[in-house]
């Protein structure tokens, strides 16, 4: 995406340079008309567009959730400035400012807030997705290795929003185990 | 003021029945839950509505080419013609999505 | 009589009161015009150090320049000036100015409309600035979510502020853009067909239209939340039945086209100055017209792409997507237009030029990345990041600001009748560039690094430092260079050497008149024959200044100008403008009240401030009767008119066709809200649903039904010779039991504190009331004029206008009662 936008800005670059010089052979209104406008104004972005359309929607439509095996299921719950976790798996437990979940399984996040609006965002796992009052966003990713990532609340909320970060520490098999009976690792 | 119509009418029906299809679109999703009998109703409607809009607009650039009721010659003709064509681009292209996506994920 | 002669007369005609006092008399376009420019770049100054600030608290980690509770007032104050203090407005102004002197005619239409929307503009913002100099200004972000700028979680009055303030700067926008349509359509030279037209005027005709219909939307969140904050009408609280996303979907419908309500003027000046710096004319002419208007109604369906991450459906996304993408077509063909003209001509590197240059680099990269976070699972990682910050300047800035500064330059002979003579201007574009460049590139970055939009400090851990600490050098580069700029035009205004009359060797009308522009504009109006009517007749200025085209003779006091045919340009009527006045001025004050009443909750004061206006209206258009039937009027070149006040659609009639198109979206915007609440927000079905009543529902149609039937007969009967009191008086009737049966809806609303539904019901019926009482006044008003003799079968035009308002308003009430009552009926 980044070295087709920089294509297209050098050629725009390029042709306003070339403007300035001294003879250039213009033509008739009507050429000029089908080279600029009807080639270059109106096909050559449709063209463009088009296909980053298809490739935006492909990729969307991947992301998707679909029917997972071995879903694990989990709420996250925002309020100003502090993110509590719940899992279907172990219905007593509850962290605050960590997200467990095991690698290797998709796992569903059901985002809601008890306040103001908040967003759930872990960039390395997946993309943003808000947590509205009166409403559950479900959010799906898959962790592929153990390890702690870093996650922000990425919705203004007022003072405390600098520091409105949480953790997701994504567990192997046995930990995750452990984790759900309730023994910290 | 009906040369302003003329050449307003086609991108405005496309806003209409954009917003208006877009807003089925959350209506079947919020309330209809899955499909009767393994047949997609929602996904049906929405084609439906598509196709709806797209034979509407076409019906407008028909008419904005007859000698009948297209505006006088120059500028204001090109204009509207050109305002027929938006609208048609414009309802096949945001709305094609509708043909090649799932419907309510 | 000659040119110097004429010259004397008109100017004591159309000239404002002498000293500072004429400031707050004037109805004078060239004034007022004047005015807007520079209360804008007074806002424009203010959000810049505002600017400044931000990139002092980011430019080091764990800054404690200032707490999160100023930093939050500094960014919000930063987006709302700029948005609404000086962007809007500076087109406002721009448009104000130049439109008379493109279209070859001496006023706007309503010159004190323009005058009152200058006021309201001036008091509104003041009233922000004033709140941030106390520490109280809003701190929710300019795009104010609730609920964090409800009475809960904002529990001040900083954003009510917010509310009260912009809403008060938007009558103003409302009011501009009145004024502009009805001036492209209408108040043109003779001759001057939609063909013909100055391609800036189809911008500003576009921008107009747009204005109309963005606004309201906003216009609409405002009031509902205002409402919610001030009398706990729960319009946007999930747990009351009402959604919080009806703002963002109100926001958003308003937000989008206000990007290109920015940009379209300022393509309209680079449409216009561009091809006099490539000496040559426009190439596409047409397809820039096309492409204008397509990216006008494109950018209407793209308001959700600014809520991809709020849940929705990804079908429903993709239409946003898709929707989003297309807007980049008529953009390309705009800007592939402007080159092609580049190529066609041979381009000059005048100081305007370089400004349109530095346009194209900075907004290309714009459009580019805007392109980018169109794709849906981009703008999930990008949205909420410094890269949208970045991205959203390039848009403005490269967009607006650049192009701006060019048609200033361009247009600064105009203003001052001087010629550039220092050579600060080339430096300080290259600062600017520069500065603007090295600031948001490094924006861009670190928001892909992940540095969020609207924090006031990071650690140094996150890596960003080094970043941040260029942008910020850069912004103070940037500071310096448009620091330079102002200087550079203070300095020409006061030093700069006289220039001859068109200095650029311009093709428009405007130049056609002696610099800086007379209070008349033009000593007698043109006949228009092709687009660049200068090119084809350089001597045009000086025959008009000897009065050879229409209306050269200065008839005592008297302000005339003439009004055209809206497609073919060919003159209509004759038209006497009112003369300096202070009401616009005492009227906005007394708006101001209204507003200032509403924000200190000082509800006393409230209706004291409605009878004001009530009262001031009144005055306003009772002073255009009159007394006897006109004369048809010579014009010049053996053409006689008949007077607007003859006139079946008089200048007031298409004043209130726009401005009711901007209600009906306001209107229809309130029903969406209604439906949406019903259909998608949590906490639905409502605990009780009003009951409904047969009676009330068939008073209040028969009320609708007859109103309008009698306004009709009345206006057959005047024209036919009577004076038909009777049936002014029952339509009046009639509109008053449609208001009776609204206020009923509003007295039985269920409990409009406790849900979303009763307080929704309300608001309809308060809107019913307020137009039903609208359209009342002014039958009533009708009925005065008809008693004491200011209306006859020739002066009619007063009929059609209050016609339409009672049309209005029985339409809007037969929905408001079906949309109330119906529901229970038929369950
Ligand atoms: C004069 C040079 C300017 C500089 C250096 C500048 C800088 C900034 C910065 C650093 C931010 C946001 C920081 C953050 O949220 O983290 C910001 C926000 C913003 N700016 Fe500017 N800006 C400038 C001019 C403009 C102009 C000309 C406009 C509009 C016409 C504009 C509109 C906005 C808006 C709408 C926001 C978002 C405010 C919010 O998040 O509520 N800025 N600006
Ligand atoms: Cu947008």
């Amino acid at each position: 995406m980044l070295a087709g936008a920089a294509a297209i800005f050098g050629l725009v670059m390029i042709l306003l340079v070339f403007s300035f010089r001294r003879n250039k052979n213009s033509g008739e209104e009507e050429g000029q008309i089908r080279v600029w406008i009807i080639g270059l104004g109106l096909a050559f972005p449709a063209l463009v567009l088009g296909a980053l359309l298809a490739y935006g929607l492909v990729v969307g439509e991947r992301l998707l959730p679909r029917d997972g095996v071995n879903l694990v299921q989990v709420s996250a719950q925002a309020r100003r400035w502090e993110w509590r976790f719940t899992y279907a798996d172990a219905p007593a437990l509850e962290t605050t400012g960590v997200l467990h979940i095991p690698a290797g399984r998709p796992v569903d996040i059901a985002i809601t807030t008890a306040d103001v609006i908040h967003s759930f965002w872990v960039p390395r796992l997946a993309g943003k997705l808000d947590a509205i009052p009166g409403h559950t966003n479900t959010l799906r990713l898959e962790a592929d290795a153990p390890g702690t990532y870093q996650g922000v609340s990425a919705e203004f909320s007022g003072a405390g929003y600098d520091a409105f970060a949480f953790q997701v520490v994504v567990h192997d098999e046995s930990d995750w185990a452990a984790f759900l009976q309730g023994q910290p690792e | 003021m009906t040369e302003l119509l003329r050449i307003l009418l086609a991108p405005l029906v496309w806003l209409v029945s954009f917003s208006a299809i877009y807003g089925l679109h959350g209506l079947l999703c919020e309330t209809a839950e899955g499909s009767f009998a393994e047949f997609p109703v929602q996904r049906f409607v929405l084609l439906a509505a598509f196709l709806l809009a797209i034979a509407l607009q076409i019906t407008i650039l028909w008419v904005l080419y007859q000698p009948r009721f297209a505006a006088p010659a120059g500028l204001l003709r090109f204009v509207s013609r050109a305002g027929g064509w938006t609208g048609l681009v414009a309802t096949v292209w945001t709305l094609f999505p509708i043909v090649a996506l799932s419907t309510c994920t | 009589m000659r040119a110097l002669e004429r010259h004397r007369k008109l100017t004591a005609i159309w000239a404002s009161e002498t000293g500072f006092k004429g400031w707050f008399s004037t109805v004078n376009h060239n004034d007022l015009g004047r005015m807007f420019l520079f209360t804008a770049f007074f806002f424009f100054i203010i959000g810049g150090l505002l600017a400044m600030l931000i990139r002092v608290q980011l430019a080091t980690p764990n800054s404690a320049f200032a707490g999160p509770e100023i930093y939050n007032q500094i960014f919000t104050m930063h987006g709302t000036v700029m948005m609404f203090l000086f962007a809007i407005p500076t087109f406002e102004g721009l448009a104000i100015y130049l439109l008379p002197k493109l279209l070859g005619t001496r006023d706007l239409a309503f010159p004190r409309l323009t005058a009152y929307g200058f006021w309201c503009y001036a008091f509104g913002g003041t009233m922000l600035i004033v709140a941030m100099l106390f520490g109280i200004a809003p701190d929710g972000g300019w795009f104010m979510y609730p609920p964090l700028s409800s009475a809960i979680h904002s529990p001040g009055i900083n954003a009510d502020f917010w509310l009260i303030g912009i809403t008060f700067v938007e009558i103003s926008a409302i009011a501009a853009a009145v004024e502009i349509t009805v001036s492209v359509l209408k108040y043109r030279a003779p001759g001057m067909s939609l063909e013909k037209m100055p391609i800036f005027a189809w911008y500003a005709l576009i921008t107009a239209l747009m204005i109309l219909t963005g606004f309201p939307p906003l216009i609409l969140g405002s009031v509902l939340l205002e409402l919610e904050r001030a009398f706990g009408l729960p319009f946007f609280q999930a747990d009351l039945g009402g959604d919080s996303l009806l703002w963002q979907h109100l926001f958003w419908l308003f937000g989008h086209p206000e990007v290109y309500i920015i940009f379209l003027p300022a393509a309209g000046v680079i449409s216009t100055v561009l091809p006099v710096m490539c000496r040559t004319t426009l190439l596409g002419y047409g397809w820039i017209v096309s492409a204008a208007l397509a990216l006008a109604f494109l950018s209407f369906g793209l308001w959700v792409h600014h809520m991809f991450t709020t849940g929705i459906p990804h079908l429903g996304l993709a239409f946003f997507s898709a929707a989003s993408t297309l807007v980049a077509v008529p953009t390309g063909v705009q800007i592939f237009a402007w080159i092609g003209t580049m190529w066609k001509g041979r381009p000059e590197l005048h100081l305007p030029m370089l400004h349109i240059l530095g346009f194209f680099v900075t907004f290309v990269i714009g459009g580019l990345t805007g392109v980018m976070v169109a794709v849906v699972p981009f703008d999930w990682q990008a949205h909420d990041t410094a890269f949208i910050t970045a991205h959203l300047h390039y848009v403005l800035f490269g967009g607006f600001v650049f192009p701006i500064f060019a048609g200033i330059y361009y247009w600064l002979p105009h203003f001052t009748g001087r010629q550039q003579f220092f050579r600060l201007g080339e430096l300080a574009f290259a600062l600017v560039f520069v500065g603007f460049h090295v600031t948001f590139l490094a924006m861009h970055w670190v928001g892909l690094l992940g540095q969020r939009r609207r924090i006031s400090g990071y650690t140094p851990e996150d890596g960003w430092s080094v970043i941040n600490l260029i942008s910020s050098v850069g912004s103070f580069i940037l500071a310096i260079g448009i620091a330079m700029i102002l200087i550079d035009v203070l300095l020409h205004i006061f030093t700069a050497r006289r220039s001859c009359r068109n200095p650029w060797n311009a093709t428009t009308l405007e130049w056609a008149m002696i610099t800086p522009a007379p209070a008349y504009t033009f000593a007698s109006l043109p006949l228009i024959s092709c687009r660049d009517p200068l090119g084809r007749e350089p001597a045009l200025a000086t025959a008009l200044a000897r009065g050879e085209g229409y209306l050269g003779v200065p008839r005592e006091g008297l302000r005339e100008t003439l009004a055209v045919d809206s497609a073919s340009g060919r003159p209509e009527m004759h038209v006497l403008y009112p003369a300096n006045t202070r009401l616009p001025i005492v009227m906005s004050a007394v708006t101001g009240l209204f507003f200032l009443s509403l924000l200190l909750k000082f509800y006393w004061t409230v209706p004291l401030a409605l009878v004001g206006v009530i009262i001031l209206a009144w005055r306003w258009v009772w002073s255009l009767g009159l007394r006897d039937d006109p004369a048809m009027q010579p014009v010049g070149h053996d053409l006689t008119l008949p007077s607007a006040a003859t006139a079946e659609r008089a200048p007031g009639w298409w004043g209130s066709v726009f401005l009711l198109t901007a209600n009906g979206t306001f209107f229809g915007a309130l029903l969406f809200g209604f439906a949406f609440l019903w259909t998608v927000a949590p906490g639905w079905p409502p605990p009780v649903w009003f009951k409904p009543s047969v009676l009330e529902f068939a008073l209040g149609v028969a009320g609708a039904v007859i109103a309008p039937l009698a306004m009709r007969r009345a206006i057959r009967k005047n024209r036919a010779g009577d004076t038909p009191f009777s049936n002014v008086l029952i339509a009046l009737f009639g509109i008053a039991v449609l208001g009776i049966t609204c206020a009923a809806l509003m007295m039985r609303a269920p409990a409009p504190t406790s849900h979303a539904y009763g307080a929704t019901l309300l608001v309809l019926g308060g809107y019913g009331l307020f137009h039903a009482t609208v359209a009342a006044l002014m039958s009533g008003f009708l009925a005065t004029q008809m008693r004491l003799g200011f209306t006859s079968a020739k002066r009619r035009a007063a009929f059609p206008i209050v016609a339409l308002w009672v049309k209005y308003a029985s339409i809007t009430g037969l929905i408001i009662l079906s949309a109330a009552h119906l529901p229970g009926m038929l369950s």
